[in-house]
């Protein structure tokens, strides 16, 4: 059997488990929406001003919904004990991480889309021109966000205090995902020239390719730990 | 075939398993009694290539427990105190997702076939979550049914199932062993255990002493 038959299976499930239960993406949505409503009640400002700090909150609201994403997505393998079946998977473990990767990676990029259009109606922003680089900017950074992340679910689901562990040592590996996709955006919103901000887009595909082969190959030890 | 070599494991401080040492051919059907927390299912996770042991190797059909996992995890299933079951899913998508992670490809009528066996057809598109505890313990052996593994480990196999379903599991058992398979089995139930397993053992205080089967009675597990 091929390693992608066992990422397809296991997008799969997650998908299917998903869409019936909806207690991943509502919870995510139902977050950040809380989150975005008190910024745009905190902040009364024009649109100058709010090019200018959108960026940071929209990133904070998008990484902490990722973070109670990827605390569900290895914390629902405990129940009836399904995390020992997927150790015993005869397949080399890096293809059930891909496969958890993509899972998560969809479930915050749907939630990204959704919210999107929340902080462009409440912060008043124009973004037509910048649509397609904004996309491209929130892809990248959630592939590392979902890359790091499934690595550090997978190694804190079995620990007690896993809900508060996660983030503990999630956030202080993603910060330069954080600072690349801020200063991306904000240049973005801005209508700035790519050439002010392209250093951060590749920075963004850099950590990309790094962590996610580093957390592949982890997951292996991970998994047999 | 398996084969444990001065299996030891142990917790911090806490020895759980000491100096065992077994062997269970093709066609046995070993069980394994003991009191609680005499170290049954650390002994099966240690098989099951789910622990590592702190002392000695365990060999599954030639094969060696530490270093070739993924070809025993081929060979073998391990039917859990958990059931490895997904509760938004149904019995067929269960059945369907756990065979694919080991390689097999069950057309819709072999899962049929297999759920009719465990007596569970009528429920086959149910989510798992509104199953009974019995009915999870059926599907899970409809699963092992359908992966037909060389060696079958099962942990405390009869809690939660009637007497219909305990016979559909020892037919399962049996049919196991007639094809040169290999069972190792925890229980505490003797006397559902007698009519399938070839030799049995005691753990106690984490050491292994084989008995006759024939000879056990409930006072010695405690």
């Amino acid at each position: 059997m091929t390693s992608f038959n066992v990422i397809r299976w296991i997008v799969w499930k997650d998908f299917v488990t998903e869409l019936r239960s909806r207690e991943t993406i509502s919870s995510m949505v139902f977050f950040a929406l809380i989150v975005i409503l008190i910024f745009s009640f905190s902040f009364s400002m024009d649109q100058q001003a709010a090019r200018e700090v959108i960026a940071g909150i929209m990133w904070v609201a998008f990484a902490f919904t990722g973070i109670i994403g990827l605390g569900k997505s290895f914390s629902t393998e405990l129940q009836n004990d399904c995390l020992e079946a997927l150790q015993m998977v005869p397949e080399a473990k890096g293809a059930i991480y891909l496969g958890k990767v993509a899972a998560n990676f969809a479930f915050m990029f749907v939630v990204e889309i959704l919210l999107f259009p929340m902080f462009v109606i409440l912060f008043n922003l124009e973004v037509v021109e910048e649509i397609s680089l904004l996309l491209l900017i929130f892809f990248l950074a959630t592939v590392g966000l979902s890359a790091i992340g499934t690595l550090f679910s997978a190694l804190t689901v079995q620990i007690r205090a896993r809900e508060v562990m996660l983030p503990i040592l999630l956030l202080p590996l993603v910060v330069p995902v954080m600072i690349a996709a801020v200063e991306a955006t904000k240049g973005a919103l801005n209508g700035d020239p790519l050439a002010l901000y392209e250093q951060w887009l590749k920075l963004l595909a850099v950590y990309d390719v790094v962590f996610t082969v580093v957390s592949f190959w982890m997951f292996e030890f991970v998994m047999d730990s | 075939m398996i084969a444990c070599h001065g299996i030891g494991k142990s917790y911090g401080h806490f020895q759980v398993l000491h100096d065992v040492n077994l062997t269970v051919a093709e066609g046995e059907c070993f069980a394994l009694f003991g009191p609680n927390g005499a170290g049954k299912t650390t002994l099966l996770k240690i098989l099951a290539t789910l622990e590592r042991p702190s002392a000695g190797h365990c060999e599954m059909l030639g094969m060696h427990g530490l270093k070739d996992k993924d070809a025993i995890r081929a060979n073998l299933m391990f039917l859990a105190h958990g059931t490895h079951l997904y509760e938004e899913l149904n019995a067929k998508e269960n059945v369907a997702f756990a065979l694919a992670l080991r390689g097999h490809r069950p057309t819709d009528r072999d899962v049929k076939l297999a759920l009719d066996r465990v007596a569970i057809g009528a429920f086959a598109d149910m989510k798992v979550r509104y199953y009974s505890a019995g009915m999870k313990k059926r599907l899970a052996l409809a699963k092992a049914m359908l992966a037909k593994p060389k060696i079958l480990l099962l942990d405390e196999p009869f809690t939660a199932l009637d007497a219909a379903g305990t016979e559909i599991l020892r037919g399962y058992v049996r049919e196991r062993l007639s094809e040169h398979g290999t069972v190792f089995l925890s229980t505490h139930d003797h006397d559902k255990t007698r009519p399938i397993a070839s030799r049995a053992g005691i753990l106690r205080h984490g050491a292994l002493q084989e008995v006759a089967i024939e000879a056990l009675k409930s006072d010695d597990l405690f």
